[in-house]
């Protein structure tokens, strides 16, 4: 029930995705069950449960967070971005198209984190250098791609929003 | 226009991109229980007691089921030796011991956290080599009544899951001919597929029939296996595909689905399981960690006369697909190089530890790390260019390798030393590392090449191709998409080839077992290759249907239509036409909906079947041919190894989509570079010493250079439009290239992987000048007029 929160869980007020949420989340919740279990996103992925390989990442506030270590109570009055809020319903972001283009999405199941992280990383820093961008990519695991075509997607979007 | 070798996008990526594609680790249904095993704590021990009671306490939890609960026999993809509950002994830690379920993912997991054990551990067998080592106690006791499939003579005994030898019995006289004989032993440890979806399963049972929901690379595999272990026929499971977040081999077999399965019908509920992120390590089926020994009777001409390898493969604790992989040796020693004659023996050995399996290349990146080793071994003792005595010793088109299958090709990789020579060239790396051993730096720069021959898995496949009423077409395939792109834009693009339309304007179906016909599943590369040739075949057939058709309504002979960009037009004729779906729809409409199927398998190609003993894989079909060259720099005060260059010459067949090659190659790279470098799978007492994803040490995006390539074509006959396999293979000689790269720069044998910081060091300091030990090691060991015979032993680092 909305407002009637016990000891074990809290109440938070979020935005996700330009969405407000009042939820009540269990005190050992973490960010990526309420968004998976409670919301239905299953962009954020779980993978290492350790905050160690970057799949579940969200913005928060428009930083890259793990999600899955994350407490979801401290979420309140905070604005959380997923995967599936970078497009909505619209045309792919310029970041996306651009993965497209590179060949950049094997598996896919790095991909929702690791655009998180570069959409997080070409706000901050317009015009990266490919050192940027490998660095920002330091806290994600992709298996599949050797980073390579990754790489060039982020420094093409880099481009095409310089241009 | 040809759609082959451009790269369309891929069918997937935009549900990838936007989050929105359902891998199965997303999967739920409505009233579903979720089931978690509880694993045994340790890596040997005998069963005494199972106390479920403190599990049934868990709320939530529902019951709670040990081995008396479920079937009771063994089984196994070769060997029957796996029990699916642990009933008198474990034999690995994190083997099932029971299973528990819950009307919550948390129940479960807390309650199979929270079942008592009463097991006494004994000391486990815990190294292959303790495995070997008489009196040794048996891992599985009662051994000799496991059953093996078609009753195949695998060499078994005891400790000793598979033998295979090959033994023409004429190496002694070639020893005893030798000036030089070089040994040296290669020691290489697991390596974890490190995919990012963890292994789950969600089971329904309706109407006496088991459905298996699953992210799987081999659904058809998985339908028999879930139907050997609850004793079912397999047309009573069906297995339906989702999305996969990566398996690189660790999802061909049954993991958690039987459990599932047997759940969802006790209790009429579906069942979901998944593992946890510590099952996930616990469990994988890691490549195999592995000891090659080599030996090799050398001319001082630099003819090798022969070579003797001895290689001893861990198992783990259950056999697994490890008797079919001890095959391979046979297609790596004395295949590309001349030997003359060789002895290989390659035993697979029961340890207390979690059974290896599958991994990308298996174990192709070992044997070729010993075998490139080898031949800078002997390259070094002979003083010759490392290159040039590769070159020289090159095998030749008409060759037989030690199967008796003869090399049609392999002048191919004559052509990929020039062709890698012409971007890269070996003197000047050479030069480059000698440069900077003389001047005083702390950084050593050194070259290293490694070179293979690698099959396309040559299973069984189906196809069906139907043209749909509006023109565009449908493929019917249980081919799965691994992340390769070979079935989101490859299989495509040979059916739009084939019938005149856009990669766009073919879809292609999810694996469901019930619909499709048999699929081999996403390994050795075979997807575009044998499920390409299906399609190709199929979509020839839908063509002559459309043609016939067409020349019906167009008033024209088949044989003067033209089928292009969608339309079907008269020779010469061009307002003579009809679109694809004007044809499909009259032609659903008189003579019936245009759809055909088609199947392949490869042939086996020709060969001895004496060659060996124990051999299940006995043949190398479609053969592809690889050459990698790395240039490193080493930094000798922190040992840390940077790749400087690493050059990949790689032999297609057809490059179908350029770009999904060029990522299946460094992404195959990066994977080899961290068993050569940095990844870390290690064992102490049988236990996994990992046990958090960051201590796996996988290659970050800061720490994979850009690779470059050059990909060759080589038309394949029976190949769709000439492909071969392309996405296995660029991880297999990837550790060798790199070690002979570090071995040169250092002067010090690193025959021991991974190559840590820590492992550079050690070899420095064991060898204080390195450097001067560097040039000593390629002086030769004979002298020009080589009267001396002296024998040299590669150091083990």
């Amino acid at each position: 029930m909305p407002g009637t929160a016990d000891e074990q869980s809290v109440s938070v007020r979020v935005m996700v995705n330009d969405r407000a949420h009042q939820l009540d989340v269990d005190a050992g919740e973490v960010l990526l069950g309420t968004l998976r279990d409670r919301l239905g996103l299953t962009g954020p992925k779980e993978a290492c449960g350790e905050g160690e390989c970057g799949a579940c990442t969200v913005l928060v506030d428009g930083g890259p967070v793990a999600s899955c270590i994350l407490a979801a109570g401290s979420t309140n009055g905070r604005v959380v971005r997923t995967v599936e809020g970078l497009a909505g319903t619209d045309e792919l972001t310029t970041l996306q198209q651009a993965f497209v283009r590179h060949a950049a999405v094997q598996c896919g199941y790095c991909t929702p984190g690791v655009l998180m992280v570069l959409t997080a990383l070409l706000d901050d820093v317009p015009e990266p250098t490919e050192t940027d961008v490998r660095r920002a990519l330091a806290g994600n695991i992709c298996r599949c791609t050797g980073y390579q075509q990754i790489v060039e997607a982020a420094l093409e979007a880099a481009g095409t929003v310089q241009s | 226009m040809s759609v082959l070798g451009t790269s369309p996008d891929r069918s997937d990526a935009d549900a990838k991109l936007r989050g929105q594609a359902i891998f199965g680790a997303d999967l739920a249904r409505t009233g579903m229980l979720w089931a978690a095993l509880a694993r045994s704590p340790v890596a040997a021990g005998r069963i005494r007691a199972i106390d479920p009671a403190p599990a049934l306490r868990v709320d939530g939890v529902l019951e709670v089921l040990t081995s008396a609960d479920v079937p009771d026999w063994r089984t196994g993809v070769i060997v029957s030796d796996t029990p699916l509950l642990a009933a008198d002994y474990v034999a690995y830690e994190g083997e099932p011991v029971a299973v528990v379920v819950a009307e919550s993912r948390a129940a479960a997991e807390a309650g199979s956290r929270a079942v008592a054990f009463d097991i006494e551990a004994t000391e486990p067998v815990s190294t292959p080599e303790q495995a070997l080592a008489p009196g040794a106690r048996l891992v599985h006791p009662d051994w000799n009544r496991f059953a093996v499939a078609g009753g195949a003579d695998i060499g078994r005994d005891g400790n000793v899951v598979a033998e295979v030898v090959h033994d023409p019995g004429d190496l002694d006289e070639a020893f005893a001919a030798a000036d030089v004989v070089v040994e040296g032993t290669y020691r290489t440890p697991r390596q974890y597929q490190a995919h990012l979806e963890p292994k789950m399963a969600l089971a329904t049972y309706e109407s006496g029939r088991y459905t298996i929901e699953v992210s799987h690379q081999y659904p058809f595999r998985l339908r028999d296996r879930v139907a050997q272990i609850t004793g079912v026929a397999p047309s009573a499971v069906r297995v339906v595909g989702h999305h996969i977040g990566g398996g690189f081999g660790a999802k061909l077999d049954v993991s958690l689905e039987a459990f599932a399965a047997l759940l969802a019908r006790r209790f009429r509920r579906p069942v979901r399981m998944q593992h946890t992120a510590l099952e996930e390590r616990l469990v994988a089926p890691c490549r195999s960690n592995a000891i090659v020994a080599v030996r090799s009777a050398v001319r001082r001409d630099g003819t090798i006369l022969a070579t003797e390898v001895e290689i001893v493969s861990d198992s783990g604790a259950y056999a697994n697909n490890g008797p079919a992989l001890s095959s391979i040796p046979m297609f790596v020693f004395g295949s590309i190089y001349r030997v003359g004659t060789a002895r290989i023996r390659t035993r697979n050995v029961y340890t207390n530890t979690a059974p290896t399996g599958a991994y990308r290349g298996v174990n192709g990146p070992w044997l070729v790390f010993a075998n490139e080793r080898h031949m800078d071994a002997i390259a070094d003792a002979l003083g010759r260019d490392r290159r040039d005595f590769r070159l020289a010793s090159l095998a030749r088109d008409g060759d037989l390798m030690r199967n008796g299958q003869r090399l049609e090709e392999v002048s191919i990789l004559r052509e990929a030393f020039d062709r890698v020579e012409g971007v890269a060239s070996w003197r000047d790396a050479v030069a480059r590392s000698s440069q900077s051993a003389e001047a005083v730096t702390d950084v050593l720069r050194g070259a290293g090449q490694a070179a293979a021959i690698w099959l396309t898995n040559p299973m069984p496949g189906h196809a069906t191709v139907k043209l749909n009423e509006d023109g565009t077409a449908t493929v019917i395939t249980s081919a799965t998409e691994n992340g390769s792109g070979a079935v989101a834009t490859g299989l495509r693009q040979i059916a739009a080839e084939a019938l005149g339309l856009a990669a766009n304007d073919v879809m292609v179906t999810m694996p469901d077992t019930d619909a499709t016909g048999y699929d081999a599943g996403s390994q050795g590369s075979r997807t575009t290759h044998v499920v390409g040739r299906a399609i190709a075949d199929a979509a020839a057939d839908v063509r002559s249907q459309v043609l016939d058709r067409a020349s019906q309504m167009l008033e024209a002979a088949p044989e003067d239509l033209v089928i292009a960009d969608g339309v079907v037009t008269v020779a010469g004729v061009p307002a003579a036409n009809l679109t694809l779906g004007a044809v499909a729809q009259a032609a659903t409409w008189s003579d019936g909906p245009i759809a055909a199927g088609a199947s392949y398998v490869t042939p086996t190609p020709a060969h001895d079947p004496m060659c060996a003993t124990g051999m299940l894989i006995t043949g190398w079909p479609t053969p592809t041919y690889h050459l990698h060259q790395a240039e490193v720099s080493v930094d000798t005060v922190t040992g840390r190894v940077t790749v400087d260059r690493y050059v990949v010459c790689q032999e297609v067949g057809r490059a179908i989509h350029p770009d999904a090659v060029a990522g299946q190659i460094q992404g195959g790279v990066a994977q080899g570079l961290g068993f050569a470098l940095c990844e870390r799978v290690d064992l102490d007492h049988g236990r996994y010493v990992q046990r958090t994803f960051k201590a796996h040490g996988l290659p970050l995006a800061e720490d994979v250079p850009k690779v470059e390539m050059i990909v060759m074509e080589h038309a394949d006959p029976a190949g769709p439009y000439g492909a071969k396999g392309a996405a296995e293979p660029p991880i297999v000689p990837v550790a060798a290239a790199i070690a002979n790269a570090v071995s040169d720069a250092i002067g010090v044998p690193m025959d021991t992987l991974p190559i840590t910081p820590e492992a550079v060091l050690e070899a420095l300091e064991a060898e204080p000048n390195g450097e001067a030990v560097a040039r000593a090691a390629r002086e030769p060991v004979l002298n020009r007029d080589g009267e001396q015979r002296r024998e040299t032993t590669g150091r083990a680092s």
